[in-house]
């Protein structure tokens, strides 16, 4: 049953319209998915060496034991921003005599063959085997690691539970950002040592295998609180009863100053603020704007002169998470009624304005937003004017380019529990090449003439980019009304 | 051998289906009529188990449908196109369907068979994915697909819908010879009165949830239904 199941969803993905698209994305994200893991298992390698040496802390195994616990904060975090929810179209098998749990095991187990699940193996594992086993022996680092990994584990059910349940809601976002916010306080302002207080847990489980029996009862419980759910779930319609009518009803008043394309980025916007998906990257931008907060008060990235390199990737997330994320998918939000905006007069012309509208709106709310990081000094406020510029005038061109390539067609209104593509690791990876382009012109004229000139440098061809804007803008209007059968028909298809 | 007892469904505050007591006994034909909006699919829908019921319950032959899943096997379907595998072509579904219902190749050739009037030389051998097909084959389709494997009760959502006139008639004929031959019970909603009463021995209307008239008697049952819709 398992290997029809499997066969059917492979064959799915093969005659999907959009395969091409899929299989080039899948190449590039194993190509950087394999590079950021080697970076990881060489992380792992010289851990005890960077705790020992540059950390200069005495013995290694207490300062990691102590630590473990933002490890896993940190885990808890980027798993429940980057992990993928299984996917499924329960309506083809729910009707069918297939077992309900049969599917739902099938498709948990899929989701655990993820990168994510060997991250903890990757940095751990070497560390137990160089460290641990010279100073306890082989079998209490075994114990060790398996304590560990059973965690990152438990995690990954914790995750796929916590994220469908509290997707959405209120309480989901309030737990995260506490997790969040722990974390940083107690990392950077040392108010509380809660990681010295999870300390003797993992030492313990160097001297006794109970811990392991003990965490082994978590996973398998947690594997099954998560079963539970979503086979109680297996259903098709919404989880969540009533839409947020009250706010989804708002006009943004100012778009109908632009003529036809401001009204399509209304209609754009109530999409959003409609769809869980959408609405879900909105929220996004809430928690990037705060992202800053890690790298600007981290005294990791303090520098003699001018600022830390890394601040501009800081810069383009804050300004243009929205548009990196929703933009991916450009089209591919429209198309159920993509017929309706090819039917219209100019309709497709105005849909790609508004678009780009929307996009410079949210974008430019971002940037307000951020001025008061000008708290951490003037240079913030530089950066992120100059990745803003940046973001509008190339950035914002290159994701709508890359987007109508093969655009991925995409069910909105199917609100029911295993609808998540096109959500996940993919479209998170997806933006590091898309984070390097401004780089390629900051880092030679940093190089070369100084950090500031090369923010003037990424300033100045960012409102380069805005002076041609119509011109291009106009090209990638171009571009969908010229491909516009295939791209409708590739939407019609998916049925 | 399907029983609906208290079934509600509620959306916020609005009721959308209200049964309190409906008995389908076996290889009986029914239609289920009533306006746009009545509950039709939705009534469908909980009886798969695909919505969850808000009060009540939906059983097959004894078994609440959201308690067990031993009746999928006695139950076949088809609403819409989401039942389908739309990106495999007609064989390869029913390939994929015969070892679901753990069936050999001779009995799906065999029941193809059947069908070979139905589908008019258009939908096998043809190598197009079901989702380039035209909505009139689609459906041919998953009706072939829904009485697949023996199944005691078939529901079928408006299956007279984007068929051709002769694929109607030759529909009708094959419901008529599964239910004698086979007994199956057979569940049909449509907005054709003309087919439903024709092939149907029991015909129940809906309005807003509720069953209006619960008609059986043949000879009146037209009439009632064409003073109901206000068509003469």
């Amino acid at each position: 049953m398992v290997k029809t199941l499997i066969k059917l969803e492979v064959l799915k993905r093969i005659r999907g319209t959009s395969f091409a698209r899929s299989l080039a994305i899948g190449i590039l994200m194993l190509f950087i998915g394999i590079l950021l893991l080697g970076y990881l298992l060489l992380f792992g390698l010289f851990l005890n060496r960077l705790v020992t040496d540059v950390l200069e802390k005495p013995d290694a195994i207490i300062f990691i034991n102590s630590n473990l616990l933002y490890f896993f904060l940190l885990e808890l975090i980027y798993r429940y921003f980057i992990q993928q929810l299984p996917v499924i179209n329960l309506e083809n098998y729910l009707h069918l005599p297939i077992p309900k749990s049969g599917i739902i095991h099938s498709l948990l187990a899929c989701s655990f063959l993820s990168p994510l699940n060997i991250v903890a193996l990757l940095i751990f594992g070497p560390f137990a085997y160089v460290e641990v086993m010279e100073v306890y022996g082989f079998a209490p680092a075994m114990v060790w690691l398996g304590a560990i990994l059973l965690t990152s584990w438990s995690m990954h059910w914790f995750v796929l539970w916590f994220k469908q349940r509290f997707e959405d809601s209120l309480t989901g976002t309030l737990v995260v950002f506490s997790a969040l916010l722990v974390s940083i306080g107690s990392n950077y302002f040392g108010l509380y040592d809660l990681g010295g207080f999870f300390e003797p847990v993992f030492t313990f489980a160097l001297e006794n295998p109970a811990p392991i029996v003990l965490l082994a009862i978590v996973f398998i419980l947690s594997y099954f609180l998560c079963f539970a759910f979503y086979r109680q779930n297996a259903y098709l319609e919404e989880l969540a009863e009533g839409e947020h009518l009250q706010f989804a009803n708002q006009d943004l008043g100012f778009l109908s100053k632009f003529g036809l394309a401001g009204e399509m980025a209304n209609l754009e916007w109530k999409l959003i603020i409609r769809h869980k998906k959408s609405r879900t990257y909105l929220m996004l931008c809430l928690f990037f704007l705060l992202y800053g907060l890690i790298f600007y008060t981290n005294p990791a990235y303090r520098v003699e002169t001018g600022f830390s390199y890394l601040f501009i990737f800081v810069g383009t997330f804050i300004t243009g998470i929205f548009m990196l994320q929703y933009g991916q998918l450009f089209l591919s939000w429209n198309s159920p009624t993509f017929d309706f905006y090819t039917h219209q007069k100019n309709g497709l012309r105005a849909l790609v304005r508004g678009k780009y509208l929307l996009f410079s709106g949210i974008s430019f709310a971002c940037f307000i937003l951020s001025v008061p990081y000008v708290y951490f000094g003037w240079n913030v406020l530089f950066i992120h004017l100059a990745t803003f510029l940046f973001n509008m005038g190339v950035t914002i061109h290159l994701v709508i380019y890359l987007a109508l390539w093969k655009p991925k067609p995409m069910n909105l209104n199917k609100g029911s529990i295993f609808n998540y593509e096109g959500m996940g690791l993919s479209q998170f990876l997806m933006i590091i090449p898309l984070v390097a382009v401004p780089y390629v012109v900051f880092l030679p004229m940093a190089y070369w003439f100084g950090d500031y000139i090369g923010l003037l440098a990424l300033g100045i061809i960012g409102a380069f980019g805005l002076l041609v804007f119509p011109m291009i803008s106009t090209k990638m209007a171009d571009v969908v009304v010229d491909k516009k059968y295939e791209i409708s028909a590739a939407f019609r298809q998916e049925l | 051998m399907i029983k609906i007892k208290d079934l509600k469904k509620i959306y916020g505050s609005t009721t959308v289906l209200n049964i309190p007591d409906l008995t389908i006994p076996k290889s009986q034909c029914i239609g289920l009529v009533g306006n746009n909006g009545a509950g039709k699919t939705t009534l469908f829908r909980i009886m798969l188990d695909l919505v969850r019921a808000t009060e009540g319950f939906v059983s097959v032959d004894e078994e609440e449908v959201n308690k067990g899943e031993q009746w999928k096997t006695k139950v076949g379907a088809y609403l819409d196109e989401n039942m389908l595998l739309s990106y495999l072509s007609p064989e390869e579904y029913f390939k994929a369907l015969i070892k679901i219902y753990r069936l050999s190749e001779e009995d799906l050739q065999l029941h193809l068979d059947k069908f070979a009037d139905f589908f008019n030389g258009e939908i096998l051998g043809s190598k197009k994915y079901i989702r380039d097909l035209s909505k009139g084959n689609i459906k041919k389709v998953g009706i072939a697909a829904a009485l697949l494997g023996k199944p005691e009760a078939v529901l079928l959502d408006e299956p007279f819908e984007n068929l051709d006139p002769s694929s109607q008639i030759r529909l009708k004929k094959l419901i008529l010879k599964e239910k004698e031959e086979n007994l199956v019970t057979f569940l049909i909603s449509s907005h054709d009165l003309n087919h439903v009463t024709e092939i149907c021995e029991r015909i129940v209307l809906l309005e807003k949830g509720v069953i209006v008239r619960d008609l059986e008697d043949k000879s009146s049952m037209t009439e009632a239904l064409n003073n109901y819709f206000n068509v003469s």
